[in-house]
Order: structure tokens, then C-alpha cells, then sequence
């Protein structure tokens, strides 16, 4: 399956958008460098709508207790609800436990257009009652 | 039934849920017209709000709220009744939902001017009848009172408790434990107006009277300071002189209680004679009085979950609360394992249902046609 979900020029860097994919809400958005991401608007947590949330940085990993290096501006997607992290340059990866990830779709320009697609099988994430 | 997150919540029960913690939002500006002079000048004129004490923002997308539950027009989360309806309420398929306030203002929570906080307790729950019990069926209210001022606090629950959407009695967990001879004025007035006795904490010093460096460290021992107000009402007796009372504590979980009801039963074994008062095992008396919401919920496998309750000894315990609209919101699908179903018929509604006498008793069901509310839209207008 494959869609035009708008134009590149509305959706600027920095932005989130929610869009319907068939059946599928989806957060698409683009970092702050421009770069393009699509995953499942539903926190792997307790479905939280993350197209609601934020797009921003966060503080970086450190040895130093007390330290805080703000990093990552415009890559961090950060749940309406429990505020947990998901890197949109990293497959959507939960920063908090690597090992669960987002819902992940296809994105990519043509012509003008942002396409989302599922051509190659999107990669999914882990969801949060596998194991229930 | 197998439900999965994400799937809507028509079908969850049939009865609907009953949602034990519902933050409605009131603003100063809502409380003026239900307050006499001088309190209302206070506000007017010299523009008093109460104290808070944390030093932290809670660090999340909007701050306490959901960051989807502000209200398009910019009004704060949980102020406004409609869209309380339609994101909560409908949403999740709510048959009950028991309001417990915003908690600023917190009256009990004040450090000092009682009288002032006597006032703003009295107008609050003016306001919150007229404006919220009144205006949907589904909803029922929390009496707020200045509990420093224990005879004050007492009249007020005369007061307004008769008033049949209100089912429970409100008490900040902060720097007061309640079980203390001094506040039972409070338990006495709440047993005779079959009101519950319901906490829920405010803005607890948890850190030995002071705050943890973070905010992660003060979230994580919030059940430290609910531990302190289950042991004080037992050991204070509190249940054998007002024995049936009730009480609820919201929104610190309840993995805490096997190990509280366990560590009680030893320290009874060894030393009942300084609370001679106390004639059975704490656990027992836990089981039977206090009752406990499941937000916050911490992840749990199906299996995880049910060896919890077996650590409680009872499926009768535990409440659903969603906490709307704040930020650590549980939503009754994706925040809890599949279970049983005559499990989670008691978790999201039975068990609520037996610890409100206020709440109706018809286990959802039409009292003319006995068909359930669910399967017979007609009926569904209840009170």
C-alpha cells in the first residue's frame, strides 16, 4: 500500500502531523534537520495519540550525576501522556529501553509530494501487551 | 474476553466503568461567586491563591496534564464539563465517574488561615454541585473541608454530605496523618452521612519533611506517604471506633499493600499491648475497610497481575481511577494485562460499586426492564 499523505511544504521541519493511512492513524513528521519519519500514532505504552505529544531534544546520557547536556533538538518524540522518548532518528526506539521501538513506516518524497508506504513490510514495534 | 490495547472500551463490560479518580479543574475566578466577604476580596482584591510547595515542574509534555486534554480555546485541562464528556466520560464508556477535585485549592492542604480555608472548602463544593453533580448524571462529587479545623469540618459534611451525589469525604495527603484522635470528629461525621473516607495526596514532603533532590525520586515515594496514612488510621483505631467506615486510597497503586499489611501483621504479633485497642490482625482490618485505586499502574503480564492480588489475599481491593487529565492518565485498555473477565468485572465497577452505598445498586442493569444499560440504549438515563 502506498499514499500521498501533503505536500513537503506542509510539513515543515520541526513538525508533526497525524494522518489516516487506509485504516492506520499514523504521526508523520520531520526533524529539525528536515528529515522525514512516519510510525503508528499509538505509544506502545497505553496508546496514547502521539501526534498530540512533542517533537524536541532531550538530555543526553552521562556519567556525571548532576550533569545535564541538552541534545537531540527536534529528534525526540515525546508522548502527550507519560512523556516517554522515542527517537525518530533511530527507528522510533524507546530511549529508555532500546529494545521496544515504535510502529514504523515507509516515508519519502516524490516530486512534491510526501509518500507513505508499506511497499517494503513496515517494521513493527513492539506493543506493549505482547506479553499480557 | 480477550481485549487488546487499542481496542475501544464499548465492550469491555457491559455495566460500564466505574473511574475513581477524575481531576475536574476549578479556577479561582469559579469560587468568587460562592464566597462570602471578606474571603471574596481577598481573591478579588488582593489576589490570593493558596500556596504550593513542590520545586519541580512535572517534567512532561504539559506539565500535570495530558498534553490532548487542554481544551482547544486554551482553558485548562479538566475545566470544562463538555469536553470532560466527550474524551472521558463517552470515550471509555464510564458509568461512574467520582470527582476528586484539582486539589488547588486544597483546603485541608492550607498551612494556616483555617477560616479562610473553611470558606474555600464550603464554596468549592457549591460550586462543584451546581456545575458539575448537577449538570451529569454519571458524575458524583467529594465533599472538600478544612480538616485542621476537625468541629468546622464536621458542620460542613452535615452540610453539604446529604446531598445524594455526594459519596465521599476528600483529605490531602501532605503533612498531617489523619488518624489521629484529634481529626475523628471528621470519621464521625463521614459514618453518618454513609460517606467514604477518600485520599488522595497533594504535594507530601516525602524526603523526612523536605523534597528529594528530583522530581523522579519524589514520584517514585508518593506510596511512602500513603503507607504513613493507612498506618495511622490502624493503629489509631480508627476502624473500631467508626466501624463502618470506609476509606479509598487514590492514585499511589497498590503494590505497596502486601507488603504494608504484612510488615502491620508481624509489628501487631509483637507489639499489641501499646495499641490494646486493635483486637485483630491489621491485615484484616485492611482488607475489610480500605480499598485502593490502581493508577498509577506499573506494567504488569497477565500473570504478574494476578500474583499481586494473590499477595493481597483478595480481588475485592482494588479500584479502577484513571486519574483524567493528568499526565500519568491510565487508560482502562492499554494500562492493564487481559484478565479474567470476572476479574476485571470486579476492578473496573463491582468493586467500586460496594464501597459507594451511595452509588446505585443495580449492578447496571434497569430497574423496570432488568436488561442492561448496555444492551438497552432506552434505559440508559439513569437517576
Amino acid at each position: 500500500m502506498q499514499q500521498v499523505v501533503c505536500k513537503l511544504t506542509e510539513l515543515q521541519p520541526g513538525e508533526l502531523k497525524e494522518i489516516q493511512f487506509g485504516r492506520i492513524s499514523l504521526v508523520i513528521g520531520r526533524t529539525g534537520a528536515g528529515e522525514l519519519f512516519a510510525f503508528s500514532n499509538r505509544c506502545i505504552h497505553q496508546g496514547a495519540p502521539l501526534s498530540k505529544g512533542k517533537l524536541c531534544g532531550t538530555s543526553a546520557p552521562t556519567d556525571l550525576p548532576g550533569q545535564y547536556s541538552y541534545v537531540k533538538e527536534g529528534e525526540v518524540l515525546r508522548c502527550p501522556w507519560h512523556g516517554r522518548e522515542f527517537d525518530v532518528t533511530a527507528g522510533g526506539q524507546m530511549m529508555s529501553d532500546p529494545r521496544r521501538a515504535l510502529g514504523r513506516f515507509q516515508i519519502f518524497v516524490a516530486g512534491e509530494d510526501v509518500v507513505v508506504s508499506t511497499l517494503n513490510k513496515p517494521e513493527k514495534g513492539e506493543v506493549a501487551d505482547e506479553q499480557k | 474476553m480477550e481485549v487488546k490495547q487499542g481496542q475501544i472500551t464499548d465492550g469491555l463490560l457491559e455495566t460500564g466503568i466505574i473511574d475513581t479518580d477524575i481531576h475536574e479543574r476549578v479556577l479561582y475566578p469559579d469560587l468568587v461567586p460562592y464566597l462570602d466577604n471578606p474571603w471574596r476580596r481577598y481573591i478579588t482584591d488582593c489576589g490570593w491563591i493558596q500556596e504550593k510547595h513542590l520545586p519541580y515542574t512535572q517534567p512532561t509534555v504539559a506539565g500535570l496534564n495530558r498534553a490532548d486534554a487542554a481544551l482547544p480555546d486554551g482553558r485548562p485541562a479538566g475545566s470544562d464539563l463538555a469536553f470532560l464528556r466527550s474524551q472521558l466520560l463517552d470515550e471509555l464508556n464510564i458509568r461512574y465517574g467520582i470527582l476528586t477535585g484539582a486539589l488547588d485549592p486544597s483546603p485541608s492542604s492550607m498551612n494556616g488561615w483555617h477560616e479562610m480555608a473553611t470558606a474555600l472548602a464550603s464554596a468549592y463544593n457549591d460550586y462543584q454541585i451546581e456545575h458539575w453533580l448537577e449538570k451529569d448524571s454519571r458524575l458524583y462529587g467529594s465533599v472538600h473541608i478544612a480538616a485542621q479545623d476537625p468541629l468546622a469540618a464536621a458542620r460542613e459534611i452535615d452540610r453539604v454530605g446529604p446531598h445524594p451525589k455526594m459519596v465521599q469525604v476528600l483529605l490531602p495527603i501532605d503533612n498531617i496523618v489523619w488518624g489521629d484522635p484529634y481529626y475523628h470528629p471528621i470519621f464521625a461525621a463521614a459514618e453518618r452521612n454513609n460517606l467514604v473516607i477518600a485520599m488522595h495526596h497533594n504535594e507530601p514532603a516525602v524526603y523526612f519533611g523536605r523534597f528529594p533532590r528530583y522530581f523522579i525520586e519524589w514520584h517514585t515515594l508518593i506510596s511512602t506517604a500513603h503507607m504513613m496514612q493507612v498506618t495511622s488510621f490502624v493503629f489509631n483505631g480508627v476502624f473500631e471506633k467508626f466501624p463502618n467506615l470506609k476509606l479509598l486510597m487514590i492514585e499511589a497503586g497498590f503494590t505497596y499493600v502486601p507488603h504494608l499489611m504484612r510488615k502491620m501483621d508481624q509489628q501487631y504479633r509483637d507489639l499489641r499491648h501499646e495499641v490494646p485497642w486493635i483486637k485483630r490482625l491489621p491485615s484484616e482490618i485492611v482488607r475489610e475497610h480500605i480499598r485502593f485505586t490502581t493508577q498509577p499502574m506499573e506494567e504488569f503480564s497477565k500473570a504478574e497481575f494476578e500474583q499481586w492480588l494473590d499477595l493481597l489475599g483478595s480481588e475485592e481491593m482494588v479500584c479502577f481511577s484513571s486519574d483524567y487529565p493528568h499526565w500519568d492518565f491510565d487508560h482502562p485498555v492499554g494500562g492493564f494485562p487481559n484478565m479474567r473477565d470476572s476479574l476485571r468485572q470486579k476492578i473496573f465497577h463491582d468493586n467500586a460499586l460496594a464501597l459507594y452505598p451511595k452509588l446505585p445498586q443495580d449492578q447496571g442493569r434497569c430497574p423496570r426492564c432488568s436488561r442492561s444499560f448496555a444492551s438497552s440504549p432506552n434505559c440508559n438515563q439513569e437517576s
